[in-house]
């Protein structure tokens, strides 16, 4: 028994064949390349140095403060520009990805901040009379502590970038939203041959918006999970 | 670089009509929305801190419905899939609509945490006064919970602005859609991107100044 009707199945496996896989590979990318830079810049930001700590505050709060779509649309539209002697043109791809990882990297700077300043003076001193430098000192004993608190908030980036990465669409990125999107122009302009339902569009969408719940609802429970855990 | 040398500022002068108008809709929407949303946030808050049967379950599944699936999904679907039932909507209508749905969840989430941090001797204290269930919600819960909660729903009420630029994607014509029009129009991506982000920036940094003044004005005394 096929729970699906017959003009639908060939939109559910495309929406799942093209769309998520899309979604997944982006959010991937972008929350891995979000942790790298954020760690780093949080863990900078703590240096007693005010120009480097402006600077860093500056991209933190440009990137948190704007709009992720405004910030995909204008990655997506800078004209070509030259790097050295490369000519640099970034995809809707690759325009989407940066986008998501400037805001990402910009969360995680700051809940690293938090979480760097969170570890007590006395483990920095401890650190320092064992003869460890400042490198040693952060990435072998503030890092460690500071980062398993940063995981349960990490979980929930992860969630925050794959329903973002939805904004791709703008752009026209084939995301699980534009794969039903294109779908639903197949549908409504008869390309599809099969004759499809008024209510497909209802269908479509309602189908979308399913996925993205059973992706991102066991992520957000892990969270709360993680977060109680941890207290 | 050349693109910043050839930057004319006149490019954003002579185009203030229209990146007004979009100015305009954008605090439009995103006034109705956040006002809407505190409402839905302060009811179905209340209705999840006291666990109202029914209602509370309801809410519930409101909340993790509206989190865990992506803004513009919900807005496609209001658009698109919503007529099919006879329920066609303006682009305005469909525009605070979905911003209040969405805002209105997290604000749920925001009220309902201010009010479980009252402290339970303090409902008590008004119940022992002679206060109805409805009373020592308005006298102890509200007052105190609401003022627990309120920094954080203004964070809400940041995101439901921001949020209000996705509406380019279904024709309202905001601000990130007056923008990105006259850049296409323009190529002037570089001026055109300068004002909307001065634009954005300016409603989001001044809102979350006020969250920082007011949990240092509002923070409760340790001894609750």
């Amino acid at each position: 028994m096929n729970p699906l009707p017959e003009w639908f199945r060939p939109i559910a496996e495309y929406i799942l064949r093209e769309g998520v896989p899309e979604t997944l590979r982006m959010a991937a990318i972008s929350v891995i390349a979000s942790l790298v830079i954020g760690v780093v810049l949080g863990t900078l930001m703590t240096i007693r140095f005010r120009p480097l700590q402006w600077l860093i505050r500056l991209y933190v709060e440009v990137w948190r403060g704007l709009p992720i779509l405004v910030t995909v649309l204008f990655i997506f539209w800078l004209p070509a520009f030259d790097v050295g002697s490369r000519h640099v043109q970034l995809s809707a791809y690759q325009s989407a990805a940066l986008a998501l990882t400037l805001w990402g990297s910009a969360q995680v700077a700051e809940a690293t901040r938090g979480a760097v300043q969170s570890i007590p003076k006395e483990q920095h001193e401890a650190a320092a009379a064992l003869g460890f430098g400042w490198v040693g000192r952060q990435v072998f004993v503030i890092l460690p502590q500071g980062l398993r608190r940063l995981v349960p908030p990490m979980v929930g980036l992860l969630v925050n970038l794959i329903q973002n990465t939805t904004i791709a669409f703008a752009i026209g990125v084939n995301e699980t939203l534009q794969a039903g999107q294109r779908q639903f122009e197949n549908v409504s302009s008869g390309l599809t041959g099969q004759t499809a339902p008024s209510y497909a569009p209802f269908l479509i969408f309602g189908f979308v918006a399913l996925l993205f719940f059973l992706i991102c609802f066991p992520l957000t429970r892990l969270a709360a999970y993680l977060e109680r855990r941890l207290v | 670089m050349r693109v910043l040398a050839s930057f004319e500022w006149s490019v954003i002068w002579d185009n203030r009509g229209p990146l007004w108008h979009g100015f305009t809709h954008t605090i439009k929407a995103g006034v109705v929305g956040i006002v809407l949303a505190y409402v839905v946030g302060l009811v179905l808050g209340a209705v999840r801190a006291h666990r109202i049967p029914l209602l509370n379950q309801l809410a519930v599944s409101y909340v993790e419905l509206i989190r865990n699936t992506p803004i513009l999904v919900q807005i496609f679907f209001l658009y698109y899939g919503l007529p099919v039932f006879g329920i066609h909507l303006e682009t305005f209508t469909v525009a605070w609509l979905s911003i209040t749905i969405w805002g209105g969840a997290f604000m749920t989430e925001n009220f309902r945490a201010g009010f479980e941090a009252v402290p339970a001797r303090l409902r008590e204290a008004g119940y022992a006064l002679g206060f109805t269930p409805v009373q020592e919600f308005l006298n102890v819960t509200l007052p105190i919970g609401g003022r627990i909660a309120l920094p954080s729903t203004i964070n809400s009420a940041i995101s439901v602005i921001k949020n209000t630029s996705l509406l380019l994607l279904i024709g309202y014509p905001e601000l990130t859609y007056v923008a990105n029009n006259v850049q296409s129009n323009t190529f002037r991506t570089f001026e055109m991107f300068t004002a909307l982000a001065v634009c954005y920036l300016a409603i989001v940094w001044t809102l979350s100044a006020l969250i920082r003044f007011l949990e240092r004005r509002l923070a409760l005394p340790e001894a609750l």
